[in-house]
């Protein structure tokens, strides 16, 4: 059934970046995080919170705000611009200058209309919102110290910019201050530093919140300009606070990690009397905690250690299901690593370069669950780093490891390798045909004839390769009638003579190959699919959602296989619902063709597809409980799903043409040690 | 009775006092305090002298080298085009004003070196041009026989609007990181992790080897270093 030798690769040293900003867009549902990289993600909240576009950074961009106007997204940072984001094409529209120094926030008014960017000269921006771009309009006064936060009164009137020791209330009409609000400095050594405001939030009736680098949630009053009440929340600093929509629930991160939750609620019960009250603390992160995000049922934090952490709030839940537990997200929803098959390298893509390593060798049989003794260890083969500031989007090897490809936003490179037993030299293919300036997905053939790129139009580029060069052939482009609009094109596979490609529009096209014509579109479904796979004996396109729900549709006839129907009546098991990471990657395996590989960050299972499917009251995980019993008994007793939670933080999973499985894992403890420095805490008995 | 006391001291006859003592004694008081005058006027006139000499050197010091003010001297139009400008630019540093230390050389070598760098699109300080071609960071290849301690960068090169990107990121490091923030390791809080955790173990740094391997490494060779200098391991 499934012995396989597993390569257990340790070696990719992958680290995330931390998290800078989140921005949360009600009406669409999606909440885009900033990277300290500079990158910036979208998620979907309402599809398992599933990593829906990247937008990939570049060096020295320090993004410091994220905005949504709208269904547009705006960033600034402090290399003193505005950026606007093509989100369907995921990549960078245009870069405004504010011409005013480094800017350290940025934030819009609730009625779409203006943007407010704060800079470290001392002024506050405003920038009008057009239809195709932003223009300047005017400068509030100037002030002294650099702006560090900015909040709209939600009429849109007033400003509140935190700066170095105070907040000032402005009127946007005259642009001149109307108060000034004082914050303490603290007592002791920290008297002689100054008071930074982090953040400040403006509510509807007047009320500033501010949160501060002395560990104090103050709130004060607009009208008088006086401090109403003032919170010591910790001991070190303030970093994040976010309001929700009906300005009940107010949510505060500080640099220890805990976020602190405050609700507008009356003292004593059924009296009218309401005021702020401290409530909940959630204590998920380890290091400072950078963007909160208040999203009515659910708190969203993000900050240095690199893990988007989502806390539902359960008194606004109804139902209890897999979408109200603790989501940690630590790895992207995408594959960073491709191998080739045919000749055992692997493809370690980082931001700024490129590492191709190969596989090493062992000898000898073992009992399963054992290690084998290695007889060559894995080698590092190439070191490739990226020419210009952009980081890399997508990079793929072809199955017979002689090319490789990469994309980054503005530039896409193909390199021929050349490998003997110990020299390795590659050359730059440099007459690339036009349609191949970026991609958002690249794949390679299945036999290294053809290259596919997806770009920008929902349509993806066919490049013969050859040991001349490579060739523009054609374009596949969905059936004319459908909407053509770009959408970035998230996964591509190929089988010889199909291609199916997913939009993010959740559409599936395929293809056919020998015809270069678009053949059918698998029926649209309301979650993302996150991977594919094309079986080589039976042609049937096996698709995996967010939503962990599982389809299989065949391509000859054009509709759903009778095995994909019967999963969805029966239903998928709870446990297999429950899972919140979603599978990356979908292998058949050649000698068992009713076998269906899948893994997810903490998990690999092979589905059997000769197999009854598990019903809700049956064992899930049962390879223990199968092992244990007698060679006849077993039959009996065993489903479909047989999964293996030996590996954990599982980044990639592939099956080698010699039948053994490479399973690259990264370790959470590896990279928690190479993040920077956390508070020092002082826990009891340490 | 002090009536009697007195007419008796002035009852008594004079004492007697030769000339000469007194004469010698008056002249010997004159020429007491002649010499103290003398004796104090060579003093000031000394510790003016020092005060001269110790000023004279700190001009020295703060005067450029000998051979670039006769190169000075001598070729006083060389540059005018662009492209020659590009090795003799300055870089611009804050001076207070008070640093001018009068010299009339200084004028004439301000002169020159303004006539030098006149075109050409940078910013100078107006004066104490001196102190920054003392700390070394200046006036590259204007003649062949400069230093190589010597270095010029392009006032280009360099924007204002990077440098403000640098301020602002070290201000967030050291509100953050920097002094008066109490951090600690990320191997102690995996540590700490560990102690308080449901499966006890060891901490980090004993278990994960690949934690400080370039310090045990450096500690490694820096022993094998000291053990071969003392000759502790006979050969």
């Amino acid at each position: 059934m499934g012995e396989f030798k597993v390569h257990r690769v340790r070696f990719f040293d992958y680290m995330p970046s931390g998290i800078r900003a989140l921005a949360f867009n009600r009406d669409i549902e999606r909440i885009a995080v900033a990277r300290m990289d500079g990158s910036v993600e979208v998620f979907h909240c309402s599809d398992r919170f599933f990593q829906e576009k990247i937008i990939p950074g570049r060096e020295q961009c320090g993004i410091e705000g994220l905005s949504w106007v709208g269904e547009r997204l705006f960033s600034a940072g402090l290399n003193g611009g505005i950026t606007e984001y093509d989100l369907t094409n995921q990549k960078v529209k245009y870069t405004v200058d504010a011409y005013g120094g480094p800017i350290w926030t940025i934030a819009g008014n609730q009625q779409g209309t203006h943007l407010a960017v704060g800079c470290e000269d001392g002024t506050v921006k405003l920038f009008e919102v057009n239809e195709d771009k932003i223009q300047f309009e005017r400068n509030l006064d100037r002030q002294k110290s650099r702006i560090i936060s900015l909040s709209w009164h939600p009429s849109g009137s007033k400003i509140a910019a935190g700066m170095m020791d105070m907040i000032q209330i402005f009127n946007v009409e005259t642009g001149h201050s109307v108060h000034r609000l004082l914050a303490d400095r603290g007592v002791g050594t920290s008297r002689s530093k100054e008071c930074v405001v982090w953040s400040v939030v403006y509510l509807s009736d007047g009320t500033i919140i501010s949160g501060d680098s002395v560990g104090m949630v103050k709130l004060w009053d607009d009208q008088t300009g006086t401090l109403i009440k003032s919170h010591n929340v910790t001991k070190c600093d303030v970093l994040a606070l976010s309001v929700s929509q009906n300005e009940d629930s107010l949510v505060a991160g500080t640099s220890e990690g805990t976020v602190v939750q405050f609700q507008f609620i009356s003292m004593v019960l059924g009296k009218d009397d309401k005021e702020w009250v401290r409530t909940r603390t959630f204590k998920n992160h380890t290091h400072d905690i950078r963007a909160v995000a208040e999203i009515t049922t659910a708190v969203v934090s993000g900050g240095m250690d690199a893990q988007l952490v989502v806390r539902p709030l359960l008194d606004k839940v109804e139902v209890r299901s897999a979408a109200s537990a603790l989501r940690k997200i630590h790895f992207p929803h995408r594959r960073l690593v491709s191998c080739a098959r045919k000749s055992g390298l692997m493809l370690f893509q980082y931001p700024g370069h490129l590492e191709l390593w190969r596989l090493g060798e062992s000898e000898g049989k073992g009992m399963p669950g054992s290690s084998l003794f290695v007889k060559r260890n894995p080698e590092k083969l190439l070191h490739l780093k990226v020419k210009g500031e952009d980081h890399i989007r997508c990079s793929a090897v072809s199955p017979c490891g002689e090319w490789i490809v990469y994309s980054t936003a503005s530039s896409l490179r193909l390199y021929r390798l050349h490998c003997d037993n110990n020299n390795v030299s590659i050359t730059k293919i440099s007459k690339l045909p036009m349609v191949l300036s970026s991609a958002n997905q690249l794949c390679f053939s299945s036999d290294s004839s053809h290259l596919f790129s997806a770009s920008t139009q929902s349509s993806v580029h066919l490049v013969s390769l050859s040991q001349s060069g490579c060739k523009f052939v054609g374009t596949l482009k969905p059936k004319s009638g459908e909407r053509t609009i770009g959408f970035g094109v998230l996964h591509i596979i190929e089988d010889g003579k199909w291609l199916a490609s997913a939009n993010s529009d959740h559409e599936v096209h395929i293809y056919n190959l020998q015809t270069r014509k678009a053949h059918c579109t698998v029926p649209v479904y309301s979650s993302a699919v996150t991977a594919m796979g094309i079986h080589p004996t039976t042609n049937c396109l096996f698709m995996m959602y967010a939503d962990q729900q599982m389809c299989e549709y065949s391509i000859e006839q054009k509709q759903y296989t009778d095995w994909s129907r019967m999963v969805q009546r029966k239903g998928l098991h709870r446990f297999w619902m429950e899972r919140d990471t979603p599978c990356l990657n979908v292998m058949f395996n050649p000698q068992h063709p009713s076998h269906v590989i899948l893994h997810d960050t903490y998990m690999l299972c092979i589905i059997d597809q000769s197999l009854p499917l598990p019903d809700d009251k049956t064992q899930f995980y049962n390879q223990l409980t199968l092992k244990s019993l007698p060679e006849e008994q077993r039959k009996s007793h065993s489903h479909a799903f047989k999964v293996c939670k030996t590996f954990k933080d599982i980044l990639c999973v592939e099956l080698m043409s010699d039948q053994s499985l490479v399973v690259v894992e990264r370790p959470l403890e590896d990279v928690a040690s190479q993040l920077p420095a956390p508070i020092k805490q002082k826990k009891f008995a340490t | 009775m002090s009536e009697i006391q007195i007419e008796s001291s002035d009852d008594e006859l004079p004492e007697e006092v030769a000339f000469d003592a007194s004469k010698s004694a008056a002249l010997k008081s004159v020429k007491d305090v002649l010499e103290a005058a003398k004796r104090e006027k060579n003093s000031l006139k000394e510790k003016r002298k020092k005060r001269q000499q110790l000023f004279q050197e700190q001009k020295k010091r703060k005067r450029l080298p000998q051979e670039l003010l006769e190169e000075f001297d001598k070729e006083p139009q060389k540059q005018t085009g662009p492209s020659d400008n590009k090795g003799i630019y300055k870089k611009v540093s804050k001076t207070k004003p008070s640093d001018n230390k009068g010299n009339n050389k200084t004028p004439n070598l301000l002169l020159y070196l303004y006539t030098l760098f006149s075109v050409g699109q940078y910013q100078m300080t107006n004066n104490s041009l001196t102190d920054k071609t003392k700390t070394g960071t200046t006036a590259k290849k204007i003649s062949k026989s400069l230093p190589d301690s010597y270095r010029v960068t392009r006032i280009k090169d360099e924007s204002a609007a990077k440098s403000l990107q640098q301020k602002a990121v070290d201000f967030i490091q050291s509100r953050l990181y920097g002094p008066g923030t109490i951090r600690t390791t990320n191997a102690e809080l995996l540590s700490l992790r560990k102690k308080r955790g449901v499966n006890q173990g060891a901490a980090v740094g004993f278990l994960n080897k690949k934690l400080g391997a370039s310090q045990k490494a450096r500690i490694a060779r820096s022993n094998k270093r000291f053990i071969r200098q003392q000759k502790l391991i006979p050969l």
